[in-house]
C-alpha cells in the first residue's frame, strides 16, 4: 500500500464501550488531519430535571445517569449538597461511603479489565469468545464482579441505581454481622485481584507514551474516593469550589457531550492512571507490593498499560473493603438531619473512570436552583482525541482491519462511559490525498 | 423453583417487551425480575438448580408481535446486540453460561418480535398485545404450587 494512497477505516459500532457514539479519523499519508469523537446521543437534560426538586431527591435522580457508576453520582451529589447546607456526616457514615464506593469500583473495574479490555490484548473478539479458551479467567471475573455487586446491594438496597444514599448519611445502614459475613468473599477477591495484576502485567503493550496532565483528587493519607484537593502533575492544587475557575466546558459541533479543558492548557487525563500516578504512596501495602512485583511504578504514561493500573486499583478496592468490613461499627444514627437553607456547594469524587464534579445552588426552601455535573468521560473526551491523533500515524502502514482494531483499543483504554457523557460508537478513519 | 426474568429497556420503545411482561406478571401476583439484558448480569442472576424463564424483545424478521418460544437444549436464540449497551444480550448470556457450565436446570426463552428500538416509551400495539398473551401463558404454565410460592415471595419482596 502506498503511503500517499487514500484509505478509509470505518467501524460502524465500536464494541465493548458503554454507550453510543462515533469516531472519525481523517488521514493523509501518515498525517492525521482531523479526529472527532462524535457523541450524537441526544443530551439528557439531567441538570435541568433537577431544578425545582428538593435536595433530598437529588441522590436518587442522579443515580439514574449511569447503570455502572450510580454511586459516583450519588456521592458527588450528597457531598456537594452537604457542603451547601453545612452538614457534617459521622465518621462511621464516612467509612460506609468509602465501602459503598469500593463496591462500585470492584464491579466496574472487574467488568472493564476482564470483559471489555482483556480481549483486546489476547486477540479475542469479545469475552464470550475468550471464555472458550480461558473459562477460569472469565469465571474469576464474574465472581469478583458479583462480590462488588453484593456490596452495592447490601449498602444501597439494590444492585442498579441504589436507593439508600442520603444527604447526611444513609437511609439505612447494615448491622455489623452483615459486613462480617462478607469478609471471606473479600479475602478471596483480594487474592483474585492480585492474580489479576499478574495476568494483565504479562500482556503485550504497544510502545506509546504521552506527556499527559494527570488530574485526580489527593488526600493526605487515603487513596482518594470522596475527599481531597484536586491536583495535577503540573502544579494544579485547588479546592472543588475553585474547579470552574480552572476548568471550562466547550461545546464542539461534532459532539453532544461538552469537551472539558484546563484553561490555557487544553486536554487532561482523569481516571486510574491519574490517580495511581498522583497517589501511589497512599495505596495499601498489598497494592504497592504487587505493582512493584510486576515493575509498575509511577508515572505510567502508556495508556495501554492502564489495564494493569486498573487491576492495581482492584486490589486497593478489595483491600479497603476488607479493612472497613473488619473495623466497622454502625453509626448511632444512619444519618444526620440536613437543614433547609440557601447555599451553594461543590464536590468532586473519584468515579471508577475519574473525577466527577457536581455543583448545586439551593434556595431557602431546600429546592435546587441550578445544578452542574461534569462526568469523567466528558473530561477525557478531548484527551482520547489527542491520543488518537498521536497514535493513528503509527498505524499508517498497517492493514486496514488491524489499524481499525488498534484505534478501538486506544479508545477502550479510557473505559469511556458515553451514556454518562450523554450513548453507540462508530469509528471511521478516512485517508485523504496528501497535499 | 422457577425464576422469571424480563429483559429490556423501558425507554427504547419495543425493547420494553420483556419488562412489560415482568410487570404484568407482578400485577397477577407472580414474582418476576427485570434486567437490562446484559449477558454478564444475566449469567449472574440465576442458579444452576433453578428453572428459568426469560422474556426479551427479538428481531428475526418475523411480523412484529410474533411470539417465539425456545425450550430445551441447545437453545439457539438469535443475537440481538442492538439492545444491550455492551453489545451482549440474551443469546450471548446463554452462550457464555453454556461455556462456563452455568446454565440453569431448565431455560425457556420467550422472544417477542419488535420493530422499533429508538429512544422513547411508545410500544408497538402488536407488541403490547403479545405482552399480555405471553404473561398469561407464563402464568398458566406455572404449577399451582409454584405460582403460590412465587406469590408469597412476591408479597415479601
Amino acid at each position: 500500500m502506498s503511503g500517499n494512497a487514500g484509505r478509509t477505516i470505518r467501524v460502524d459500532t465500536l464494541a465493548r464501550v458503554e454507550g453510543e457514539g462515533a469516531m472519525l479519523i481523517k488521514m493523509a499519508g501518515e498525517r492525521v488531519s482531523d479526529v472527532k469523537l462524535r457523541i450524537y446521543e441526544p443530551p439528557r437534560f439531567f441538570e435541568a430535571f433537577l431544578r425545582g426538586r428538593h435536595f433530598s431527591e437529588v441522590p436518587d435522580i442522579v443515580a439514574r445517569i449511569c447503570g455502572i457508576c450510580p454511586i459516583a453520582y450519588q456521592m458527588s451529589a450528597v457531598h456537594a449538597i452537604e457542603r451547601a447546607l453545612g452538614v457534617h456526616i459521622s465518621p462511621e457514615a464516612r467509612m460506609l461511603r468509602r465501602l459503598f464506593y469500593c463496591g462500585e469500583w470492584i464491579e466496574s473495574h472487574a467488568l472493564h479489565v476482564y470483559m471489555l479490555h482483556a480481549p483486546d490484548f489476547l486477540g479475542y473478539e469479545d469475552a464470550i469468545t475468550m471464555a472458550k479458551d480461558h473459562p477460569e479467567v472469565v469465571q474469576r471475573a464474574l465472581r469478583i464482579k458479583k462480590i462488588g455487586n453484593h456490596l452495592v446491594t447490601l449498602l444501597g438496597g439494590r444492585e442498579i441505581h441504589p436507593i439508600s444514599a442520603a444527604v447526611g448519611g444513609f437511609y439505612k445502614v447494615p448491622p455489623k454481622s452483615r459486613l462480617h459475613e462478607l469478609e471471606e468473599d473479600l479475602k478471596w477477591a483480594l487474592d483474585a485481584s492480585v492474580e489479576t495484576v499478574r495476568l494483565t502485567a504479562g500482556l503485550e503493550f504497544p510502545d506509546f507514551e504521552q506527556d499527559y496532565e494527570f488530574v485526580a483528587l489527593r488526600h493526605p493519607s487515603e487513596y482518594p474516593f470522596n475527599e481531597g484537593r484536586l491536583v495535577s502533575n503540573r502544579g494544579l492544587d485547588i479546592d472543588a469550589a475553585e474547579y470552574e475557575d480552572t476548568f471550562i466546558e466547550q461545546h464542539v459541533k461534532h459532539s453532544n457531550a461538552l469537551h472539558s479543558v484546563i484553561r490555557g492548557r487544553g486536554s487532561y487525563l482523569v481516571g486510574p492512571m491519574a490517580r495511581f500516578n498522583l497517589n501511589f504512596d497512599n495505596l495499601p501495602e498489598v497494592a504497592r507490593q504487587v505493582a512493584s512485583d510486576v515493575g509498575l511504578k509511577p508515572p505510567v504514561k502508556n495508556p495501554f498499560r492502564s489495564i494493569i493500573v486498573r487491576s492495581v486499583e482492584l486490589v486497593f478496592a478489595c483491600a479497603e473493603a476488607l479493612r472497613i468490613c473488619q473495623e466497622y461499627e454502625p453509626p448511632s444514627e444512619p444519618r444526620v438531619e440536613a437543614p433547609s437553607r440557601a447555599g451553594v456547594g461543590q464536590s468532586i469524587t473519584e468515579a471508577p473512570r475519574g473525577i466527577l464534579y457536581h455543583r448545586y445552588a439551593i434556595d431557602d426552601k431546600g429546592l435546587i436552583v441550578t445544578a452542574k455535573i461534569v462526568p469523567p468521560t466528558s473530561q477525557n473526551q478531548k484527551r482520547i482525541e489527542d491520543d488518537l491523533r498521536e497514535y493513528a500515524p503509527r498505524l499508517a502502514g498497517w492493514p486496514l482491519k488491524d489499524a481499525t482494531w488498534k484505534c478501538e483499543q486506544a479508545i477502550r483504554n479510557y473505559d469511556p462511559c458515553i451514556s454518562c457523557a450523554t450513548h453507540f460508537l462508530k469509528l471511521t478513519v478516512e485517508q485523504e490525498e496528501e497535499k | 423453583m422457577t425464576r422469571i426474568i424480563g429483559c429490556g429497556n423501558r425507554h427504547r420503545m419495543d425493547d420494553a417487551a420483556g419488562v412489560l411482561v415482568a410487570e404484568r406478571l407482578r400485577q397477577l401476583g407472580i414474582s418476576a425480575n427485570v434486567q437490562l439484558g446484559s449477558a454478564f448480569e444475566l449469567v449472574e442472576s440465576w442458579y444452576r438448580d433453578e428453572d428459568v424463564i426469560l422474556v426479551d424483545a427479538v428481531v428475526t424478521g418475523s411480523p412484529v408481535g410474533t411470539v417465539h418460544v425456545w425450550n430445551g437444549q441447545p437453545l439457539k436464540v438469535p443475537s440481538n446486540p442492538q439492545v444491550s449497551s455492551h453489545g451482549f444480550g440474551v443469546a450471548e448470556a446463554i452462550n457464555l453460561a453454556r461455556i462456563l457450565q452455568l446454565l440453569p436446570r431448565t431455560l425457556s426463552v420467550y422472544g417477542i418480535e419488535g420493530k422499533q428500538f429508538g429512544i422513547g416509551e411508545t410500544v408497538s400495539p402488536e407488541v403490547l398485545a403479545s405482552v399480555e398473551h405471553v404473561a398469561q401463558q407464563i402464568a398458566a404454565s406455572l404449577t399451582p404450587t409454584e405460582a403460590h410460592s412465587l406469590q408469597i415471595s412476591s408479597s415479601r419482596s
